[in-house]
């Protein structure tokens, strides 16, 4: 078995016991959503379109975001602290990292991502 | 998939940097070669090779991006195949943003120094932009032309002028406009050992990811070409140095290459290295090469 399936079944098991407690926080969504869409901050939409959510002229350097909210939390987490460790030519900056946003910051994002059908 | 390709060939190329003792652009040569075959495969159809532009909708690759655009067309950046911005570039240039400036660059240049000299002394011929950078293999060191214009400056004891605007602007644009009306081209030539490890050098700088956001210029001008960044087109890398000074109607005045690679430096999160620094100047080595045979065309306008 390939190690990002690893990582993403033992995520799995760990985000099932985090959800409930995320889920229900929306001022945590809302921050990420702020974070997702502010330059200074996560910029997010420089790269990507979400969908189903108004973004104003989303890039298209990285992906649309579809289907996340079914993605475990921590493969969420780990995409934003270090996308090399999934993907090592990755063109999506290390924002964990790098130090640019802190734990706090992460969390709040995937609180937003899990909301993108 | 081809992502992946165009990266590991890009670092290929790095590692296999073996330099020729014969002739010293060869591997210059087969890189620039590469870019352009790249550069057009990427445009001869992207509706049609959609892997080139993974996360492009359907709709812009049939509306928005040209077929069938090569190199020579890419002198014009990303207007060459974003047909949006195409159309409001043409209507801009209609009344020209920079005509008045390229008159001011031809006073400055008939213009006195206070020891009865002009620049006609450092530079007699005026059809000069494709010739620049250049490798001195005196002093062992890339020559941009805004150096050998400061150089000239100091020379005659005046003040060096501000590398990004203003001045240095004016004049590049008389040059470059002289050069154009010549119909001169793009004519970077790499003609020792030391040539070439600047070419090297500059290369290596350009693929190698940098700042906090952990980009390359190549992720966006190499990979990134004819993908947005919000709702901005990045243009090739094929065709960068052709077209400048440029007018910028972010800026609301004319500006160097200089003055461009510092602010894509820096919105590559990184404290963005000097114009006039031994890293810029190898960078703008490398860059110029890529765009050899390519005709100048500038001064122009961007957003
Ligand atoms: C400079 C461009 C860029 C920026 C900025 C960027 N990304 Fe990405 N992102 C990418 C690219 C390219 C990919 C696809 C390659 C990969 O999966 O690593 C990607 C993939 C992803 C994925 C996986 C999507 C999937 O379906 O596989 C998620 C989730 C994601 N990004 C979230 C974010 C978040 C959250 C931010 C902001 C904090 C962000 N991205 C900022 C370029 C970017
Ligand atoms: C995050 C993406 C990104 C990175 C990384 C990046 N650029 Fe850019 N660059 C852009 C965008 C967007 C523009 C404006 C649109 C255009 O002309 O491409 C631009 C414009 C330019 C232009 C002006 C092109 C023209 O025709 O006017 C030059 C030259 C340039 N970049 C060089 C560089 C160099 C050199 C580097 C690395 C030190 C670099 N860029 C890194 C996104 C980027």
């Amino acid at each position: 078995m390939n190690l990002t399936k690893k990582l993403l079944i033992a995520s799995a098991v760990s985000g099932l016991l985090a959800t409930a407690s995320v889920a229900g926080d929306m001022n945590l969504v809302k921050e990420g959503e702020k974070i997702f869409n502010t330059k200074k901050l996560g910029n997010c939409l420089a790269c990507h379109a979400v969908n189903g959510k108004e973004i104003n002229n989303p890039g298209s350097l990285g992906p649309k975001l579809q289907y996340l909210s079914s993605w475990p939390e921590k493969a969420l987490y780990d995409k934003i602290y270090d996308p090399y460790s999934t993907n090592p030519i990755s063109a999506m900056p290390p924002f964990g990292k790098n130090g640019w946003l802190s734990d706090h910051q992460i969390k709040a994002l995937v609180a937003y991502l899990k909301t993108i059908k | 998939m081809l992502l992946k390709v165009v990266k590991i060939s890009a670092l290929v190329a790095i590692s296999a940097c073996t330099l020729n003792a014969g002739s010293f652009d060869t591997q210059a040569e087969k890189d620039r070669q590469a870019l352009v075959k790249y550069m057009e495969a990427k445009f001869s159809n992207p509706e049609k090779n959609k892997s080139f532009f993974p996360y492009s909708t359907e709709d812009e690759l049939k509306r928005v991006i040209k077929k069938g655009v090569k190199a020579a067309d890419l002198a014009k950046g990303s207007y060459a195949y974003d047909s949006i911005g195409r159309e409001q570039y043409d209507d801009i240039n209609e009344m020209p943003p920079y005509e008045d400036a390229i008159d001011e660059g031809e006073v400055l240049y008939g213009k006195k120094f206070a020891n009865g000299k002009t620049f006609k002394e450092c530079f007699p011929k005026t059809d000069i932009a494709g010739d620049y950078p250049y490798f001195d293999n005196k002093k062992k060191e890339v020559v941009t032309l805004t150096q050998a214009i400061n150089d000239c400056l100091v020379a005659n004891g005046e003040k060096k002028w501000n590398i990004k605007k203003g001045n240095m602007a004016k004049l590049e644009a008389y040059f470059s406009h002289q050069s154009k009306e010549a119909g001169k081209k793009v004519a970077i030539k790499i003609d020792s050992k030391e040539a070439a490890q600047a070419y090297e050098n500059g290369k290596k700088a350009y693929y190698t990811q940098r700042g906090y956001l952990k980009l390359s210029c190549a992720t966006c001008h190499v990979q990134g070409t004819g993908k947005r960044v919000r709702k901005e087109y990045m243009s090739p890398l094929l065709g960068h140095t052709t077209h400048f000074p440029v007018f910028r109607l972010k800026w609301g005045n004319l500006g160097t290459l200089e003055r461009r690679l510092e602010g894509c430096n820096k919105d590559e999160g990184e404290n963005p290295h000097k114009g006039s620094s031994k890293w810029a100047k190898e960078v703008l080595y490398f860059m110029s090469y890529m765009s050899n045979g390519l005709g100048i065309d500038g001064p122009d306008i961007r957003k």
